[in-house]
């Protein structure tokens, strides 16, 4: 058996069928379910059109996630995606955690060795080589760019422009041209991107490390993500701005134009209240570890083999926990819904009040695993849930049912188990075609189909170093 | 024309304060969001951010329940609606609602089912976040506006999806971050006296909310320049988890690999990772926040800024020892390395320990805290940050819009409007409600 073959059976447990899914339920009752399920079951996407097919990509980004990730969301919905990699290919392709090579990924033709978090972000894109260190390469990208609708680079800024190669020399040549740079704080500005910034510099940057964590007082610290997430929402704004510059340039301008994002201007957009609320009386936001500073209950807890999520904000679901609780624990529900101090939705918030829900709380928790607190909770309609661990995420029966996760059994790769496409659509839906291409595998294609060259071109090109 | 450096060049095509004289460009089109928390009112949010029409339509009174959502109770914005003068609107409201028009509807009653389907008609899409089904079956869902408005973008936004094992599920976006896997990854791990750890920020819902808006804004350029059609999406809040987590899903399917969370550090590149410094950098602070000890990130991954950092801190047996990067990125050599760092920094603030790097040519960035973030000019230079002159509650800072476009740029007119605010604009205009007639509704309780 081929070596490319995963080493666990997936799924361990058969996914369930729509008859046990819908087991028991009337006509009626499932019947909008069924509707959602004919128009938006994943197995049915490749039979549908795709919202993108006439646009093309070129990625010229490398070492970070941003570029990649925003060229993904592309790639899902139908566009040409092009990877522009430098020679020897991105170094982030060498990257595996901890080093250890047996978590890499191998190719079957070019035996070439892939590390996971490259792979995850080379969905259904080519890859090609290019040194634009070497002038002939930047001439070879001013005639790729008259075939591209987008470009996406990240290279220290300025860069490109010193090169003959920015947007105001690429939009010269094709004025139609979408031109994204990206990067983790910006390119122009007092802090502007030096080179060797990638993902953690933005996440410290724009406040997110600060907030998140337990405070000092219950033994913790500031916090980074676990994984590179400015990058994916800075990316995915990028994708928004690239996105709105292609619907704007055929609705109005028949023009592209200049889009930058960034990984701190993503996330501080959506780093809530923190900025309205130093506005407002100067304050800086705290850490509160797993719990949340503007709704109780709405924290992750600790229970008898783990963690478990309860969620109920509102008096509805506040007065269905307790409830649930006092089935177990009579006198803890009395305690706390015999408490004038808690009666009140915002009575509830203040540090002093959380500590008390929450010790309440877990004092029923803790003689209830992950799934004994949720099945209780969720037979009152709460919603709850237990901390998973990607075992037990790529196993969950409701993931597996409508292809959150999914096997690309490719042609180079093998089976790889991924994180599918998350644009579910009626009409034109998300969806990965193969998981991903060695370095330089497309080289051939590419520069053929859009430059004209030869294969004596390109061995020339090759033996100078420049694909 | 005087070659114009590139710095300059980008301070001047996306200088925040030329974006009014600048095009949007959604512009004429109209999008209806029936939503509530962050998930589905985001979505709607970054489309009225690019100019289009966002009606946020609400129930009646006391509005969503995002609105009674803020830090300890504490700050709040008055008034929640005019129903409600001595009610305010929470911060939880602030980061997902700028620039929309406010409409009360009371969907449960027929009369303001009638006044969705004329709306319905009129827009280009909706965002919508009830429980699956709910719409549809008040005849207001996507089978019967579809019918009324063929080209209408219906996009649901919710936690589980409407169908399979889990479609009953209510969802919240911690539950997203916990049951997706999001938790497992984070935070430090227990020998380090650490649990797995939620991202601060409402991430699932934010961040899904954007990936509902791209998808949104491809199904416009697919309409209008290819198909003319409609379209109706779904976007399940936990599935952003795993394609967030992709790679973690890849290494557990082909090697049984569960992955674990590595604190501070990086299970990738090393040194790269976020150090504590010994001292506060404003010991006379009285805010405990400030008292705090300062964190940076150290990045010196590369063999040469290894060396150097080695050699900063006085430790040259470690430079040797780890002298190639396959060699110190290993989980237990990082457990020697970082300890080592902080020992040197031990008597440092962040700023300090700033300079010392930046002078050896070392790639680092501080810590910042939401005060350190609002204060420094790089990010209300850029637009990142802005001050809002807000029509209903005065001067507010407020976050600018997530990317930056030259020609036809996403830009905040205001913050928000207290509850049913634009009633009496958005039904005379689209649906010829006179004032009497508007009053009736009123006092019916249908807006």
């Amino acid at each position: 058996m081929s070596k490319n073959y995963p080493v666990l059976p997936w799924p361990a447990v058969p996914t369930p069928t729509p008859d046990e899914v819908y087991k028991g339920e009337s006509d009626a009752a499932k019947e909008y379910a069924l509707w959602l399920e004919a128009n938006l079951r994943q197995s049915e996407n490749f039979k549908k059109p795709e919202a993108l097919n006439n646009i093309r990509v070129l990625d010229c980004t490398s070492m970070m996630i941003i570029g990649h990730w925003c060229s993904s969301l592309f790639s899902e919905l139908g566009a040409e995606v092009i990877m522009v990699e430098p020679v020897g290919g991105d170094p982030l392709r060498k990257l595996s955690p901890f080093g250890r090579k047996e978590y890499m990924f191998t190719d079957e033709k070019t035996g070439e060795a892939v590390g996971p978090r490259f792979l995850a972000e080379a969905r259904s894109k080519q890859s090609v080589t290019l040194d634009l260190t070497k002038p002939e390469g930047r001439e070879m990208l001013k005639k790729l760019a008259m075939h591209a609708d987008v470009i996406i680079e990240n290279a220290p800024p300025g860069q490109w422009d010193e090169w003959g190669i920015g947007y105001r020399q690429l939009s010269q040549l094709n004025p139609r041209l979408i031109y994204c740079w990206v990067g983790q704080l910006g390119q122009w500005g007092p802090l502007k991107d030096k080179p060797g910034n990638l993902d953690p510099t933005a996440q410290a940057a724009c406040g997110f490390v600060h907030g998140t964590g337990a405070p000092v007082a219950f033994g913790g610290t500031p916090t980074r993500s676990g994984w590179w997430m400015c990058d994916q929402v800075g990316g995915t704004g990028a994708a928004i701005g690239i996105i709105t510059a292609l619907y704007y340039r055929e609705r109005v301008s028949g023009r592209g134009q200049f889009v930058e994002a960034t990984g701190a201007a993503g996330v501080i957009r959506i780093l809530d209240y923190n900025w309205g609320w130093y506005g407002v009386d100067g304050s800086i936001r705290p850490r509160y570890g797993n719990w949340d500073l503007a709704i109780n209950i709405y924290a992750v807890n600790p229970c008898k083999d783990g963690q478990i999520m309860v969620g109920g904000g509102h008096d509805r679901l506040w007065f269905r926990i307790w409830r649930t609780v006092g089935k177990d624990r009579p006198e803890l529900e009395q305690r706390i819904v015999e408490d004038q101090g808690l009666k009140v939705v915002t009575d509830r918030l203040p540090h002093y009040k959380q500590v008390e829900t929450y010790t309440t709380l877990c004092d029923w928790m803790k003689d209830n695993t992950r799934l004994q607190g949720e099945s209780k909770l969720q037979a009152e309609e709460v919603a709850s849930g237990g901390v998973s661990f990607f075992d037990e995420v790529c196993e969950f029966p409701h993931y597996k049912y409508r292809g959150h996760v999914e096997v690309i059994d490719d042609v180079l790769y093998g089976k790889v188990l991924i994180g599918s496409s998350a644009f579910i659509g009626q009409k034109t839906p998300g969806r990965v075609k193969w998981i991903g291409r060695p370095t330089a595998y497309d080289n051939e294609d590419v520069y053929r189909r859009l430059l004209g060259f030869t294969k004596a071109d390109m061995d020339g090109l090759k033996k100078r170093g420049v694909i | 024309m005087a070659a114009m450096s590139f710095e300059e060049y980008c301070r001047d095509v996306f200088d925040p304060k030329k974006i009014f004289s600048k095009p949007e460009p959604l512009k004429g089109a109209r999008f209806l969001s029936c939503t509530q928390y962050i998930l589905g009112p985001s979505c709607a949010n970054y489309l009225a951010e690019l100019g289009a029409e966002v009606i946020k339509v609400e129930l009646p009174r006391r509005g969503e329940p995002m609105r009674h959502t803020t830090p300890f109770n504490e700050p709040k914005l008055y008034p929640c609606s005019k129903w409600l003068p001595d009610v305010g609107t929470g911060l939880g409201f602030f980061g997902a609602n700028h620039n929309e028009y406010f409409l009360s509807v009371d969907f449960h009653k027929p009369e303001g089912q009638e006044v969705m389907r004329m709306l319905g008609a009129k827009s280009d899409g909706v965002a919508e976040n009830y429980r699956a089904g709910t719409f549809d079956r008040w005849g207001i869902g996507y089978r019967q506006l579809s019918q009324i408005n063929p080209r209408i973008i219906y996009q649901w936004l919710g936690g589980f999806g409407g169908w399979g094992p889990g479609r009953k599920r209510a969802s919240y976006d911690i539950l997203g971050q916990a049951q997706g896997g999001c938790f497992s990854v984070t935070g430090w791990p227990l020998n380090k006296g650490g649990m797995p750890s939620k991202q601060t920020i409402w991430i699932m819902d934010y961040w899904g909310g954007m990936m509902g808006a791209f998808q949104i804004i491809a199904c416009m350029y697919w309409r209008d320049h290819i198909s003319g059609q409609g379209n109706f999406l779904e976007y399940s809040q936990v599935q952003g988890a795993q394609r967030h987590l992709s790679d973690c899903i890849a290494m557990y399917g082909r090697h049984g690999l569960v992955p674990q969370r590595f604190g501070n550090w990086d299970t990738l590149l090393s040194v790269h990772g976020i150090i504590g410094c010994g001292k506060s950098s404003y010991p006379d602070s009285k805010n405990p926040q400030e008292l705090e000890v300062g964190y940076i990130l150290v990045s010196a991954y590369t063999d040469a800024d290894f060396a150097k950092l080695m050699k900063l801190i006085k430790k040259d047996n470690l430079a040797t020892k780890y002298a190639s990067h396959g060699e110190r990125v290993k989980a237990e050599s990082q457990y020697e390395i970082y300890p080592a760092i902080e020992e040197w920094a031990k008597d440092k603030t962040k700023e300090q320990v700033r300079d010392i790097l930046t002078k050896e040519g070392i790639n680092n960035q501080p810590v910042f805290n939401s005060k350190e973030v609002s204060t420094h000019e790089h990010f209300h230079l850029r637009g990142e940050l802005e001050w809002l002159d807000d029509p209903s509650f005065g001067e507010l800072q407020s976050q600018g819009p997530a990317f930056h476009l030259s020609e036809s740029p996403p830009r905040h007119k205001w913050a928000f409007k207290p509850v049913g605010a634009d009633n009496e604009y958005i039904l005379g205009k689209l649906c010829g409600f006179s004032k009497t007639k508007i009053a009736k509704l009123e006092a019916d309780g249908v807006i």
